[in-house]
């Protein structure tokens, strides 16, 4: 429950992630989830949108790079995750591909006009999905076509605005490696996911390093994907 | 002599009671006895999930050995940090997680948690084989912040935390750590 002028959270229900968010991201936001390859991302952004429908919370994915079907069968097999979900449309994965044919939008550049439109359209899938969780995987495949710097910040803005509105929050996958690209500007959270070597072995870390709205460990954390969800521990300190 | 010792473990576990961290200084020719005595007559007894870490003897063989000597664990989980570096067999199980090296701390908490997560509830032991060969792998410091995390999340559960250490193999340092991190060492 939110304190007084306090946003809302949404507790992702990764129970490690939630304890170092202090209760969860805070509604509407829009969460920068950042890597390199094999470091957790879309299994993290994936058992966010499940546990959000296990919470009652409609979900919506959609994918950049691999088709829905692939996705799935490359995820681990969570024991919480039930195949009716995406049956039920409580949990929905949509192409982007499929988005820019139906925005009419195959071909064209990504200019100020195709940005509009393509927002538009993620916007009314979330409005009749009843989505109050959104996760684009990844969001660089979307950047790429952009070539203009005020042109990407735009879509980002009109995004976060349309969530907003729709109160759905929202994970946006990145395989940037740093946060200081433009949509970790304008992120309202940044969580770093990352590879450590110790000892010739690599450890999965987690991060977060932003996220308006609440106070937050900055702590490096490690992380475990298993089939009872994403797992979290400290970092020691001792081990770096 | 071997069966006093069985019941005299079992006893002492039980009255220390859960979230008390508990080490036992054990001779290295009563090592069986005394892994028995913890997982036979005290866990199976108490009907505990029984999270086994070892970092010294593949799980694969503790198993065999368990088998030998006729002890039925119902509920036994393995968090094996020694068969990838050993190259042993890694059979895969649902009862056994896998770590890559004993240096590999964190992933060994995570693990314990995940059976704790798969236990659903169910009171927990958890016995750490050996405090020697973690010291073996790791510095002081490390081996330090890594008993400290795990056995105070194990007292909030609730669980049992157990470590086996043979004293005479004991750095001073280990010896110190393990002092400062275990509210009872019991010698056997």
């Amino acid at each position: 429950m939110a304190k007084k002028g306090e946003r809302g959270r949404c507790a992702t229900g990764i129970e490690g992630l939630d304890n170092v968010l202090g209760g969860g991201i805070p509604t509407s936001s829009i969460v920068l989830l950042a890597g390199s390859c094999g470091t957790g991302k879309t299994t993290l952004a994936f058992e966010y949108l499940v546990r959000g429908v296990i919470s009652g919370e409609p979900g919506l994915l959609i994918t950049t790079v691999e088709t829905p079907d692939r996705m799935i069968s490359n995820l681990p097999r969570f024991r919480f995750f039930e195949a009716s979900m995406l049956v039920k449309s409580k949990l929905s994965i949509i192409n982007l591909q499929e988005i820019i044919d139906s925005a009419g939008l195959s071909g064209s550049d990504m200019d100020e006009a195709a940005i509009k439109k393509l927002v538009a359209v993620i916007a009314k899938l979330v409005v009749a999905h009843k989505a109050k969780r959104l996760v684009i995987d990844t969001i660089d495949s979307v950047l790429m076509e952009i070539k203009d710097e005020t042109l990407s910040s735009m879509l980002m803005a009109d995004l976060s605005a349309a969530l907003h509105r729709s109160e759905c929050t929202a994970m946006l996958v990145s395989s940037a490696e740093k946060c200081d690209r433009i949509e970790g500007r304008v992120a309202d959270g940044i969580i770093m996911m990352d590879n450590l070597e110790r000892r010739w072995v690599l450890l999965r870390t987690m991060q977060v390093v932003k996220m308006k709205g609440t106070s937050h460990s900055r702590s490096r954390y490690v992380i475990d994907l298993t089939d009872a969800g994403v797992l979290v521990t400290p970092l020691l300190k001792g081990g770096v | 002599m071997t069966e006093n010792l069985h019941s005299m473990i079992a006893t002492k576990l039980e009255e220390v009671g859960p979230s008390t961290a508990v080490a036992f200084e054990i001779k290295i020719d009563s090592y069986f006895d005394a892994v028995r005595g913890i997982l036979d007559d005290f866990s199976s007894g108490k009907d505990l999930v029984c999270v086994y870490i070892t970092a010294s003897v593949p799980s694969s063989t503790l198993n065999a050995a368990l088998e030998a000597l006729e002890v039925k664990v119902k509920d036994l989980r393995f968090v094996d940090c020694i068969s990838h570096t050993l190259m042993a067999s890694m059979e895969d199980s649902e009862n056994t997680a896998f770590v890559e090296s004993p240096t590999m701390l964190e992933n060994i908490i995570l693990k314990v948690e995940y059976f704790y997560r798969l236990a659903q509830g169910k009171k927990m032991l958890v016995v750490l084989d050996s405090v020697n060969s973690f010291a073996l792998h790791n510095e002081n410091k490390m081996l330090t912040e890594f008993l400290t995390i795990l056995t105070n999340s194990l007292k909030a559960k609730e669980a049992y935390p157990v470590l086996l250490a043979i004293p005479d193999q004991l750095r001073p340092e280990t010896r110190e750590t393990m002092a400062m991190i275990c509210d009872v060492i019991i010698p056997l």
